[in-house]
């Protein structure tokens, strides 16, 4: 059964809506986001609550649930 | 009978109002060595904290030339600095060490990548300062290994970040890695240097976002080094400028992670 949940741009405030099943990774969720936002290349990372979560792990591992919101940050690699 | 008072004797010591702040070991924090990677915008800042909070003992590594462009956000550069092409790591050191001539300052004009793996063992604490990830990969993984607390820091325009690695105990900066970091892993962030097309878009960076990141970065340094580790940021630390809101993000440690395994 796909969950749905909210993905908020931290840069402009924006947010998409995306369908997502157990099995989709964090990377998806970020690369389908930064996709949609047309961002430039770069690092990012995703954020649910004061958890980031890791590229590799799964919807079901992250315990990301129905209705949940997420946040794409940029990750500074500037200095 | 105590030693009588002599008014005005506490302004006669450079560090009178450090030593007001208990915890803070002073003897602990000239003994240290410390290893800075970088000496762009971060490094210049990390290196201005650093001897202003009474590190002695300084090794600063970075291969690139000032270039005009830095000056928005380098306080030890100069003008003419770009005009002589000069050395970030030279300048940095040579102009840190008239702040307090009592601090030594060792300018390595390479890459992080050519310092001698046995180099790392001496040193109590490396911070990192760099614009790119590759770089971060090496500094990371050469503190891990030896041990050593390895405190990066990052900025994007008014976006900054800072992540404190105590190895074993926390996440390391791979952990954090996903496949957006590995597609530019080589891109430079932000500064100048013989391995940057010129065609390269170049991103946003100033003095505020770079001051602050880097006051948290020598900060949490100055903790360790004086034995409150226990208070150091144990995951992510970020911050953001434009909304002035900041907190610390939980970052697990990947069980894929070779540093970990």
């Amino acid at each position: 059964m796909p969950l749905r949940i909210r993905v908020r741009n931290a840069e402009t405030g924006a947010t998409v809506d995306m369908e997502l099943e157990g099995e989709n990774t964090v990377e998806e969720i970020i690369e389908g986001a930064a996709g949609y936002w047309e961002k430039d290349a770069g690092a990012y990372v995703l954020r649910c609550g004061k958890r980031l979560l890791r590229g590799q792990q799964t919807v079901a591992e992250v315990k990301i649930m129905d209705n949940d919101n997420l946040e794409l940050i940029p990750d500074p690699e500037g200095g | 009978m105590s030693d009588p008072i002599v008014p005005g004797r506490e302004d006669g010591d450079r560090f009178d109002r450090a030593r007001r702040i208990e915890w803070v070991d002073l003897d602990a924090l000239a003994e240290a060595e410390c290893l800075v990677v970088g000496a762009g915008a971060l490094g210049n800042e990390v290196v201005k904290d650093l001897v202003l909070s009474g590190m002695r003992n300084i090794t600063l590594v970075d291969m690139d030339q000032v270039v005009l462009s830095n000056l928005n956000r380098c306080l030890f550069f100069r003008e003419e600095d770009d005009r002589d092409r000069a050395m970030k790591a030279e300048i940095v050191a040579e102009r840190g060490m008239q702040l307090d001539p009592g601090v030594e300052i060792r300018a390595v004009v390479s890459r992080i990548e050519e310092l001698h793996e046995t180099e790392w063992e001496r040193f109590d604490v490396v911070l990192g300062c760099l614009d790119n990830i590759m770089a971060r990969l090496h500094a990371n993984s050469h503190s891990y290994h030896a041990g050593i607390p390895y405190i990066d820091g990052g900025t994007f325009g008014m976006a900054g970040k800072v992540q404190m690695v105590i190895p074993p105990e926390t996440p390391c900066f791979q952990c954090g890695l996903n496949r957006t970091h590995y597609r530019v892993l080589e891109k430079r962030f932000s500064c100048t240097g013989r391995d940057v097309s010129f065609f390269e878009p170049k991103m946003p960076a100033e003095i505020t976002t770079t001051s602050v990141v880097a006051a948290i970065q020598v900060r949490e340094a100055v903790k360790f080094i004086s034995g409150r580790g226990d208070n150091c940021i144990r995951h992510v630390f970020h911050y953001n400028g434009m909304t002035g809101m900041s907190e610390t993000l939980e970052l697990s440690i990947d069980p894929e992670c070779p540093l970990h395994g």
